[in-house]
């Protein structure tokens, strides 16, 4: 041991190891993983891909703004935690169903709640229910929600994110898109290019088509909340 | 010299043999002014720096309404650049400092072209300013503890490859035969960051590699920028100062042997827990908590070595400022593994993942534990490098007051709101609790955190810094005599 070159072998032993089996080993694992193709007899392309690989626009606002170290956007399995129980998916979350993000926002903390699914109609923050539950979680409901979180959700702790709107002055008619919030005379509040982009990218978030990994039903009550 | 480390009686050729170590000894540490004040004066830069950025974040996390005027003070952008302030301003630029002092000593080697260090000191400055910059105005990676930008990472890794090969090179002259334990910490230290940082950012700016396969490499980096860099950097710290303030040996050789080693290959497989119940391949993360209830090994030998070598001595903490930020910091590190063992077992884990218990488990490694041992070593570098002792025992007392309870109040409430909020997260009772109310559970713990934990902690770095700038300035005390807690006559 007292020699260096022990030394010098050991630790380039140990990072030979740990890189092997954290990185390496993975990596030949799943690095070249496809999506997945469902073929119906004699058709000549296939039915259903799953994941689709779409440009989504929204995804650098989100994560410029460090949306992910409130909100989460991964699954756990019932053994493991309530995630489903909470509404926030029929399953749980895997490898497949990043494949074509470059990075994925999976997130370490919920500050907020997981954004998995935050697109489908399924999709909860509260129980089934609960009264506090909106109508609808849409693009104007977003908007809103970015503006002034605590006018829509009373305990919210998400912070506001003003700086994604700005003001106009109305000419002739305001604008349909315009927030529903207090503001000058003659003014009216409206989203920029960057947050439409992010309501989009919200509401295009579904990560529960069926995947072949997980040959487990999609839970039945989860599908029976489908449309209230 | 501190008082305790003086032979009572000593023969003529000792004392010959004593007044040439001594003046090789000053020799050495005049050679590594130059890097090593560089490295401290900006470290205590970005402490402050980080100390602002953390008050605004925590401020966040309960009054959301506060500040929201600009973009860039939004929790989102604020967040990170704390952690980047504080990981690779503060803590990384103070490790390297201490390193570089400690390899000079015990190598017995001046430090040849000190500015080459400096330079590289400079170049990490750059990219840890560059980094903290654009992740404010809204750069980031989407990879956690490494969301800076290309450009800031080329600048951290040119400047750390002019410090880490001409640290390597210094090593090349060493000579002590046997290199002391600090530095098979130091080797392992400064041998895997390049390959960590360096994999990590190819591998993460690589378009071929996508999915999840980015968040993997991102978790084992995490692993080893926190075991392996702060984790070997402060127990090699840790390892040189507390025998060094009691004057007595470490308690165990082999003990030390078998705790390096088995911290070097276990900690660095640890680094998947991060991802546990996530959408990777089960076995990577069963590795993982394997790995780390293994870490119990070194936790052992570690703990008791530093215990048993303390036995007898403890009353020395006393008058030590070194020896009692040192010794503190080795505590944490203890409990930091110690939490890391228990968060990692899956009945744990699945209440406590996803809440801010992992926020305070990455603090008590970098400010419970590795920021004291820096402290604790600054204190005892300094004074030799710039020719003065510390001004004032008041300014070190209150230091060490304000960064222990402040750090332990950060650290206590992350990991409290964190047992709170996965409480009522994973309630699975008949009328489960609205998600509403985990966040409402975790907000009470985060205003004494901002209000208690980050402004003790921020005074206290505040006077630490000043102290600092009047050491630089050569406002102190005397030459000699250590400025100590308490004289070794008044105790009694």
């Amino acid at each position: 041991m007292e020699k260096p070159s022990t030394l010098f072998t050991g630790v380039f032993g140990a990072f030979a190891i740990s890189c092997g089996a954290m990185v390496l080993i993975p990596y030949s694992q799943f690095g070249g993983l496809q999506p997945q193709y469902k073929w119906e007899e004699g058709q000549s392309q296939p039915t259903e891909v799953y994941p689709l690989d779409v440009s989504q626009e929204g995804k650098s606002v989100y994560q410029s703004n460090g949306c992910f170290y409130c909100h989460t956007q991964q699954i756990r399995d019932e053994q493991n935690g309530l995630d489903i129980e909470r509404g926030w998916g029929p399953r749980r979350t895997i490898a497949r169903d990043y494949l074509y993000e470059e990075v994925p926002l999976l997130g370490s903390t919920r500050m907020g709640p997981d954004f998995t699914n935050y697109g489908t109609k399924e999709w909860r923050n509260e129980p089934a229910d609960d009264i506090k539950k909106p109508a609808k979680r849409d693009a104007s409901w977003i908007y809103l929600h970015l503006y002034s979180p605590r006018t829509i959700v009373r305990d919210s702790k998400c912070p506001p994110y003003r700086f994604l709107f700005e003001k106009k002055k109305i000419d002739g008619a305001p604008s349909p898109l315009a927030l529903p919030v207090p503001v000058e005379k003659g003014y009216q509040i409206l989203p920029t290019r960057e947050v439409e982009h992010l309501a989009q990218y919200l509401l295009n978030l579904d990560r529960t088509p069926a995947v072949d990994e997980l040959k487990v039903e999609v839970k039945p009550e989860a599908k029976a909340e489908a449309k209230p | 010299m501190t008082a305790t480390e003086e032979p009572q009686t000593i023969s003529p050729e000792s004392a010959e043999k004593r007044d040439l170590e001594n003046a090789e000894r000053s020799l050495i540490d005049a050679s590594a002014r130059g890097p090593v004040l560089t490295f401290f004066t900006t470290a205590i830069f970005w402490l402050l720096v980080s100390c602002v950025l953390g008050f605004i974040a925590s401020l966040k996390l309960h009054s959301p309404e506060s500040l929201t005027a600009f973009g860039f003070l939004s929790y989102g952008n604020i967040w990170p650049a704390y952690n980047t302030a504080m990981i690779y301003g503060w803590c990384s630029l103070a490790g390297m400092g201490v390193a570089t002092w400690l390899i000079g000593r015990l190598t017995r080697v001046a430090i040849k072209a000190p500015r080459i260090l400096q330079l590289g000191a400079w170049f990490w400055n750059a990219g840890v300013a560059t980094a903290v910059v654009t992740i404010m105005v809204g750069y980031n990676s989407g990879l956690e503890y490494f969301e800076m930008h290309k450009a800031a990472r080329a600048c951290i890794f040119i400047g750390y490859l002019l410090i880490g090969i001409w640290g390597l090179i210094l090593f090349r002259y060493r000579r002590q035969a046997a290199p002391y334990i600090s530095v098979w910490y130091l080797v392992g230290a400064f041998f895997w960051f390049p390959w960590i940082f360096g994999t990590a950012s190819l591998l993460t700016s690589m378009p071929q590699i996508g999915g999840v396969m980015k968040n993997v490499v991102n978790a084992w980096y995490q692993g080893g920028l926190f075991n392996i860099w702060f984790g070997c950097i402060g127990l090699a710290s840790a390892y040189y100062f507390i025998p060094k303030v009691i004057n007595r040996p470490i308690y165990s050789y082999n003990m030390a042997t078998t705790g390096f080693w088995s911290w070097i290959f276990l900690s660095g497989l640890t680094g998947m827990t991060r991802l546990s119940g996530g959408p990777v391949p089960a076995y990577l993360v069963t590795i993982s908590i394997a790995a780390t209830i293994l870490t119990i090994i070194p936790l052992c030998t570690v703990t008791t070595n530093f215990v048993r070598t303390m036995k007898g001595h403890t009353s020395k903490m006393i008058y030590s400022p070194t020896l009692r930020f040192t010794y503190v910091g080795t505590i944490a590190f203890s409990l930091a593994v110690g939490l890391a063992v228990i968060s990692s077992l899956r009945s744990v884990d699945e209440v406590t993942h996803f809440t801010s218990w992992n926020y305070g488990q990455v603090h008590l490694m970098t400010l419970g534990f590795f920021s004291m041992v820096m402290f604790g070593a600054i204190y005892y570098i300094t004074p030799r490098l710039v020719g003065c002792e510390w001004l004032s025992r008041t300014f070190i007392r209150l230091h060490f007051l304000g960064s222990a309870y402040g750090a332990a109040t950060i650290i206590g409430l992350f990991l409290l709101s964190g047992l709170a909020m996965g409480q009522t997260l994973n309630d699975s009772t008949a009328d489960q609790p609205s998600f509403y109310n985990v966040i409402q559970n975790g907000a009470a713990y985060h205003a004494v955190k901002t209000y208690i934990g980050y402004v003790i902690f921020g005074l206290a770095q505040f006077i630490f810094a000043v102290h600092f700038l009047f050491m630089r300035l050569r406002i102190g005390q005397p030459s000699g005599e250590p400025t100590l807690f308490v004289n070794p006559g008044e105790a009694h």
